[in-house]
């Protein structure tokens, strides 16, 4: 007999099964536009003219660092929260009213962004994921990711009306622990994500309908970036929610330390926003104290990642002795390497440990010039978020589909090829995009050498690294293509079992052994509060008052915004900033 | 065998990505290996750790 998700809660497997359905629709096209990038900007199939490059690279961007993680997320969030308080939502159709949102939200801003390859729609938004002001898209697309917002906000008052269900309940019981993980992220996602729907809603949408001219670029970048920073902690999180919950349980061990897993989450609630200035370190505008404490901000965030590696190892090695592991590294030998689902998260969180060192380079704020936009930057991006969220959500995957389906996965040895395919198509693609970076190849671009223009190689050249950009690319695009194909065979291999059940053991040391106040989500939304409030009121308002709310064109409006923003000016005057 | 396949597989693509970033790492101290050599290298190596995981099996079964 078997026990798995589906068995327990069909209902609920069901929507989250819908929401990984559109994540790995969007996962599919994205991976299509960067093999068509990663051909394009090494000059060695131009399947495209270069200025559609804009439109590929905006898909690319959107599809995988909004659609394809988000909606992973929710899948994911919906599945601990379900098994861990043991219940559905309140109401299902609520559920179903979120997701509804959201894919309405994908819809509207994928129809902006793709009719930008047809003349005959006048419809585009080639605006890359950023939208960067003075770029300007159709207001759909604008329209379109307010709405997804507004689901995933949606999603996070499910989740908690959920739990306070459960509350209700089981009265005195501590958040068990993949919930508390669900509601931090989502308060470090509410706080954040205010900065990106007020810089829309208030500024980038009117503008772009038309209802006011000019717009302060200063301004709507770090309401961006005031957002920027904490989303990638939203790619990031439902990762670490299956490094701490999955990875022990599949290495055949138990979770070292529930506490810490704790004291991790309220880390990033606390930390992941007052640092998004660190993207803006060349943005002419903001004064360099602001910088230099978002750079001090970003290096405390280390803590957070470093904890994270050493609870999952420990974790890891529990599990490896407990499966006959024997001495100092001998215990590696005896981890479960032949099934997808261990190896593939393994590979990411090692791939993770190394990108995070050149976080730490872009993270410096003198060291940054270096690097800043170059072709370092995407270097950085897929081994973090193209790796040890993408490959950790495929590799999570191969476990949860078959929870989720009662299926048995199609192709176990297959599944192993393609994450370690992965694993050996980002090194390649990203050791030639950092090394690029260094000798200063732009990002962004389809054309990233001017004609009679020559880089200076420290080593190889550019031929050569643009040979492997294009091969890692090319892997990359081939391993994508097996783990959908593996995921479709899965969905209709009706006639089976999966070979593991839904169980997740309990951590070596439980909530017990640590302090109730780590429950005490209001007083972290609190501090996390003040330290936002600490990092950005004063950049914003000399932002304001330097440039005005809607750019250098039209006043200070609404007005009562001058006296304070005069107020904060003289103040910054009279202390010498 | 000295190791499963899945082992011998994942200690190859390790190899792979070793001997990738090595060659940036020699670069820096001015040791500059061609895409040739590393090549050869990595068939050289690669083959000798597949002969021992292999062969060391027909010892045992012997
Ligand atoms: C399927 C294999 C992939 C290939 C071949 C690929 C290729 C590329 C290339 C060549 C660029 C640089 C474009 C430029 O700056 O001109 C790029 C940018 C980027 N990629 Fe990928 N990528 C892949 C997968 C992913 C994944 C899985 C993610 C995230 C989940 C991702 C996220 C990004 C982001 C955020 C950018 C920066 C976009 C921008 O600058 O606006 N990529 N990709
Ligand atoms: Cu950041």
């Amino acid at each position: 007999m078997s026990n798995t998700f589906v068995d327990a809660y069909p209902k609920q497997a069901r929507i989250i099964r819908q929401a990984f359905l559109t994540s790995f629709i969007a996962l599919a096209i994205g991976a299509f536009f960067g093999l068509i990038q990663a051909l394009h900007r090494t000059n060695i199939l131009r399947a495209i003219e270069s200025p559609t490059y804009y439109t590929v690279l905006t898909g690319h961007g959107v599809f995988l660092v909004i659609t394809f993680t988000i909606f992973f997320l929710v899948g994911v969030y919906q599945w601990a929260v379900t098994e861990s308080l043991e219940r559905g939502p309140v109401d299902m159709r609520f559920t179903w009213g979120w997701y509804g949102l959201m894919l309405t939200g994908t819809m509207l801003a994928a129809f902006a962004i793709l009719a930008g390859f047809t003349d005959a729609i006048d419809v585009s938004a080639d605006v890359l994921f950023t939208f960067y002001a003075p770029l300007q898209g159709h207001p759909i697309f604008y329209i379109g990711l307010v709405v997804f917002v507004v689901g995933t906000w949606l999603a996070g008052a499910d989740w908690f009306r959920t739990w306070l269900a459960w509350k209700g309940e089981n009265p005195g019981k501590r958040i068990p622990l993949p919930t508390f993980m669900v509601l931090t992220t989502m308060i470090m996602w509410y706080i954040s994500s205010i900065g990106v729907a007020v810089a829309i809603l208030a500024f980038i949408l009117p503008w772009s309908i038309g209802i006011v001219e000019s717009i302060n670029p200063t301004l709507t970048r770090t309401l961006f970036w005031y957002f920027g920073h904490p989303v990638v902690y939203f790619w990031l999180l439902p990762a670490y929610l299956m490094w701490y919950i999955l990875l022990p349980k599949l290495s055949g061990g138990r979770l070292f330390s529930d506490p810490l897993a704790r004291v991790v989450f309220i880390l990033f609630i606390l930390l992941s926003t007052p640092v998004g200035i660190h993207h803006q370190y060349l943005d002419p505008g903001i004064a360099e104290g602001f910088k230099y404490i978002a750079m001090t901000n970003t290096m405390f965030l280390l803590l957070p990642s470093l904890l994270t590696a050493f609870t999952v190892v420990a974790s890891m090695e529990h599990g490896a002795r407990q499966r006959g592991g024997k001495g100092y590294f001998g215990w590696l030998k005896a981890l479960p390497w032949r099934e997808p689902a261990f190896t593939g998260m393994a590979l990411a969180g090692m791939v993770f440990a190394f990108g995070g060192f050149t976080g730490i380079v872009n993270a410096g704020m003198n060291i940054n010039y270096l690097v800043h936009n170059s072709l370092w930057v995407p270097g950085h991006i897929h081994t973090q978020v193209g790796t040890a969220v993408a490959l950790t959500f495929m590799a999570g995957s191969y476990w949860l589909i078959p929870q989720l389906t009662g299926n048995r996965l199609v192709g176990r040895g297959i599944a192993l090829f393609q994450v370690v395919l992965w694993f050996v198509g980002i090194v390649i693609m990203t050791n030639a995009m950092y090394r690029g970076g260094l000798i200063g190849m732009p990002r962004r671009t389809a054309e990233p050498e001017y004609e009679g223009f020559n880089y200076e190689v420290a080593a190889g050249s550019v031929g050569e690294l643009n040979a492997q950009v294009a091969l890692g690319g090319t892997l990359l695009f081939v391993s994508t293509m097996i783990f959908l194909a593996l995921m479709i065979l899965t969905l209709f291999n009706g006639e089976s079992e999966p070979i593991d059940n839904r169980t997740i053991p309990a951590p070596l040391s439980g909530p017990e052994d640590s302090p109730p106040v780590l429950d005490n989500l209001k007083l972290w939304v609190a501090i996390a509060a003040v330290l936002v409030v600490l990092a950005y009121v004063i950049p914003l308002a000399s932002i304001v008052s330097r440039g005005g709310l809607f750019g250098p064109d039209i006043g200070p409006f609404p007005v009562f915004v001058e006296p304070v923003s005069l107020l904060i000016e003289t103040v910054l005057v009279s202390i010498g900033w | 065998m000295r190791l499963s396949w899945p082992q011998l597989l994942i200690v190859i693509a390790l190899l792979i990505v070793i001997l990738v970033e090595l060659r940036t790492v020699l670069a820096f101290f001015e040791i500059h290996l061609s895409v040739t050599a590393t090549a050869v290298l990595a068939v050289v190596v690669i083959g000798a750790l597949v002969l021992w995981t292999v062969l060391s099996s027909a010892d045992r079964s012997e």
